[in-house]
Order: structure tokens, then C-alpha cells, then sequence
């Protein structure tokens, strides 16, 4: 089976993941990431200074602002902007810095699908880079269900887009992937027809589907993310190796 | 640093390969041999629950203790000291930490100063070594001064000081005359403070200066001619992600084109 996208052969399989950290030297924090054909820029300035207006006395107001790829802002990036700021709110220790301001700045900057997870992604990496303290981190999937086959396809380009049923967008966090360790306990889940949802942070479908449908997609994604956790790791392990090479020595 | 006393449930996780941590990642059960820099990085086993001081970059949730920052985690036998080593740009003020900061503005009693933090830091006109109400010293606006975080806490803005108040003496605190500054990341001027650095000695064997590093990441720099300032500023910049070997050539480059 061959899909759409002539890169790609398995119906599960991602994009190449691309990410780059620490990219803008004015911002406290940026990077950008890249789910092959689609890639977003994100900054963090902050714990900053917040207009009295904005401030909160008991923890840090958190804007984000969202920047599509032309034109102005419109409701599908104040819709983007309010996703990622529920999601990320609860997951970001604002307590630790009462009344001041954190401002993340999304900017796609390549546009071929999944937009809302590459800058749930490129979000995350820029929170890491400026040292926001954070619960835990997150890694986001998408995949939607073609129309014609009635097929799983993870990581859809715009093209296969066009064909979806339905679309699903999913985060998990990574106390899943580490409690997961644990062979027995993967094994289990995967026997098991509902998967263990406790790391789940976002979900967002659209279109008609079935419960189990949409259980199944929220299993591929999940597998989906652990590779996505991994990478985000090694990412950030590669520029902590290169920051500290002297202090080792 | 929080000093606690807990039990470690025994299903946290070490991290995989060398201590690097992502939020999330639980700090290993007592008796787990940890991937570190020095080998007797133990987590201590005994029957009663160690004690453990956590110190930034941690945090107890539940009863479990996680990290909350992306970095190195580090161990001292001594004390049972665990914490991140996490780089980041963003300032925020902590008790006892010497700063390089920036006048904004002064009233009677305080200078309004940017030490690059979220709010402005007060530094008491009277904060100076053998100040008084008739002697004291007048700082313009846009100065920088060298002082010490002499009260930090997240709900209020920190307050400065310009002397050690063991000895009441200056200690080397006050304005800085002259000379250029820079912001770096707060891991470099964390790391220029730690005598094994290189890039400071290798750069006071061609030219001599003088230097001001500041914990919120501002360096002070004075030599003889501005285009040695501008040279070892560059420099200093240069370093933050080269190695030791790297960092020689560098210097021997830069010397060079001088």
C-alpha cells in the first residue's frame, strides 16, 4: 500500500523529524521544528515583564501568539493560539514565577500538514531552551482516517488531508513512555483493546467516526509520540553535550 | 535549598545512558547505581528514608521527586546534595548571588536597577561601604554596578546591596567605571566563575584585563584600548560552545588579527 506521499510506504509511518534549538539570539528561549514538509518557529520570552492589566498575583500569565505562514492572524490561528495555550498552561509550573508574563510566539514557517502538532512540538522545545519549569513534556501526532480505504494514516500531508474522514490530533506526555519501560506492561496495552489514556493532554477530531475508530488512532498516535518523545530527547541531550564539553574535561 | 525527608516509591525510573533529565523524570529509588561524572554517585540505602537536599531544577510532587528543568543531573556525596545543571538566559534573582545590573532610575532612597530579571531590583542609596546620610555615593542613570542579591523571593522584587554585611566592607562590589558589558547565557557566566575554565586564562596570557562576571549573565570587561575590549568580549562569546582545544585555536586566531 503506497500512500500519497511518495516518501513514505507504511501508512504509520512519520515524516523525517528536524529540530534546532536556541536558533534566535534575542529570545529567551526558541526552536523550530519540522515535520517533514512542515516546520514552526517558536520563541519564549519570559518569566518577563507583564502589563498590570495581564498580571496574575499567584502565577505567570501565559500568551501565545500565533503567526500563520501569509497574511494576518485569523480565527484558524486564534484557534491554534487557544489550543496550545490549555494545553500547556497546566503543564508549565507557573506558581514558580507569580506575576510576570511568558510570551510564546508560533510562526509556521512551511506549511504541508499537521501545523497543530509540529507547533505543539516546536512549543515545547522553546519552553526547554528558556528553562521554563515544566511538569512534564509533551509530544504531539496527528493521523487521520482515509475516506477511501478506511485506512490509519499518521502524520498526513496537506494532499492527504484532502481525503480524510476524519482527522485526529493527540498529545501525550512523557510519564507514559517512562512508565512503559516496563515490557510487561506495553504488551498489556497492546492485548488490551483500550489503551491506558493517563498521559493524554490534548485531543482534538474532527469528522465522523466510530468509538473504536477513534481508539485505534489514539494507539497509533501514542506509539507514534514515544518516537517523537525520543527524538525531543536526544535533541535536547545533543545541545546539553555540546554546552557542557568543557565543564566534562 | 529545600532539605526534605522521603521515601522514594520503588518504581521510579533512572534516566537511560548519562544523567541528562527532561521534566518529568523521576529522580531514581535509593540503592540505584547512577551513569555520573564521579562513581560513588549512590543513592544511599539504608532502612530509614535518606535524607536528600534538593537544590534548583527539582521538585517534590507527591512523593515522588521530579526534575523540572532539562539538564545535567548532579550529585554531592556530601550532604546528599541533587540538582539540575540547566542553561538558560532569562535572570531570576536568588538570595546571595552577585550581579551586574543597570541604573534605570533613582529616587531618594533607592536606584531602580535591571539585572535582566522579570522586575526591576532595588539597591538602597545607604547599600554602599561606609555610606551615610550626609556621604553617599551618586550613581548616574545608565551606570552599572557589581552587587549582591541581598533578598530574593518570587512574590517581591529582590533587593541589592553594594557590600558584605559579615564585614560591612566593599568587597570589591560598587559602580564599574569605564570599560564594556555584554549578556551571555547564564550557564556561560556560571561557567567563567569556575576557576578551570580556559578562555579567561588563555586570553590574560596575550592581552591583560579586567572582568566582572555577574550570575544573570552580564560580563563587565575593561583592558587597555577599546579594540581589546571588543576583542575579548567577542571571544568570551565565542567560547560558550567550543571545547578546550577549540577554545585555544580561537584565541590564537583572534590574538593574531590584533
Amino acid at each position: 500500500m503506497s500512500r500519497l506521499d511518495r516518501t513514505r510506504t507504511s501508512p504509520h509511518q512519520l515524516r523525517p523529524f528536524f529540530s534546532s534549538q536556541n536558533l534566535l539570539n534575542r529570545a529567551d528561549g526558541s526552536a523550530q521544528f519540522d515535520f517533514g514538509g512542515s516546520s514552526v518557529i517558536c520563541s519564549v520570552v519570559g518569566p518577563a515583564e507583564v502589563k498590570i492589566r495581564d498580571e496574575k498575583l499567584d502565577r505567570a500569565t501565559i500568551e501565545i501568539v500565533a503567526r500563520p505562514l501569509v497574511g494576518l492572524p485569523g480565527v484558524k490561528d486564534k484557534t491554534l493560539e487557544r489550543n496550545i495555550r490549555e494545553t500547556l498552561e497546566p503543564l508549565i509550573l507557573s506558581g514558580l514565577h507569580p506575576r510576570t508574563g511568558i510570551q510564546i510566539v508560533v510562526q509556521t514557517m512551511k506549511e504541508d500538514g499537521c501545523i497543530l502538532s509540529t507547533a505543539f512540538n516546536a512549543a515545547i522545545l522553546a519552553l526547554l531552551d528558556a528553562g521554563i519549569p515544566l511538569k512534564s513534556i509533551l509530544a504531539s501526532v496527528t493521523c487521520i482516517i482515509d475516506s477511501r480505504t478506511n485506512q490509519i494514516l499518521l502524520d498526513p500531508t496537506i494532499e492527504e488531508t484532502t481525503h480524510a474522514k476524519s482527522t485526529h490530533v493527540f498529545v501525550f506526555d512523557n510519564k507514559v513512555s517512562i512508565s512503559s519501560i516496563n515490557p510487561e506492561d506495553v504488551a498489556m496495552d497492546e492485548d488490551s483493546k483500550e489503551p491506558s489514556h493517563t498521559g493524554i493532554l490534548f485531543s482534538d477530531s474532527t469528522g465522523l467516526f466510530t468509538e473504536d475508530e477513534f481508539f485505534e488512532c489514539a494507539n497509533a498516535c501514542f506509539k507514534a509520540a514515544q518516537a517523537v518523545h525520543g527524538f525531543i530527547r536526544t535533541a535536547v541531550s545533543k545541545k546539553l553535550e555540546k554546552e557542557y564539553q568543557q565543564t566534562r574535561a | 535549598m529545600a532539605s526534605i525527608k522521603t521515601e522514594q516509591p520503588p518504581g521510579s525510573l533512572l534516566p537511560q545512558g548519562p544523567s541528562i533529565v527532561l521534566p518529568g523524570d523521576l529522580l531514581p529509588a535509593p540503592g540505584t547505581r547512577l551513569v555520573t561524572d564521579d562513581d560513588d554517585a549512590f543513592i544511599t540505602t539504608s532502612t530509614t528514608a535518606p535524607v536528600i537536599k534538593l537544590g534548583p531544577g527539582l521538585l517534590v510532587d507527591d512523593d515522588s521527586i521530579g526534575a523540572i528543568k532539562a539538564g545535567i543531573l548532579k550529585h554531592t556525596p556530601t550532604g546528599n546534595r541533587w540538582w539540575v545543571e540547566s542553561n538558560q538566559r532569562r535572570y531570576v534573582a536568588a538570595q546571595g548571588e552577585s550581579v551586574v545590573g543597570v541604573v534605570i532610575s533613582k529616587s531618594a532612597e533607592h536606584y531602580k536597577m535591571d539585572i535582566g530579571a522579570a522586575q526591576h531590583a532595588l539597591l538602597g542609596v545607604l547599600s554602599f561601604e561606609g555610606a551615610s546620610k550626609r556621604f553617599k555615593p551618586d550613581i548616574k542613570i545608565g551606570s552599572l554596578v557589581y552587587c549582591r542579591v541581598s533578598l530574593a523571593n518570587k512574590d517581591m522584587e529582590a533587593e541589592l546591596e553594594c557590600f558584605n554585611p559579615t564585614t560591612m566592607k566593599s568587597d570589591g562590589y560598587g559602580e564599574l567605571k569605564n570599560g564594556f558589558a555584554i549578556k551571555t547565557s547564564l550557564g556561560l557566566a556560571r561557567r567563567l566563575l569556575d576557576p578551570k575554565t580556559l578562555i579567561l586564562r588563555l586570553l590574560g596570557q596575550h592581552t591583560p584585563f579586567e572582568t566582572v562576571i555577574g550570575m544573570n549573565g552580564k560580563i563587565w570587561v575593561d583592558s587597555e584600548s577599546p579594540k581589546k575590549i571588543i576583542l575579548i568580549c567577542n571571544a568570551i562569546k565565542n567560547s560558550e560552545f567550543l571545547s578546550d582545544t577549540e577554545c585555544k585555536t580561537m584565541v590564537k586566531t583572534v590574538i593574531e588579527k590584533l
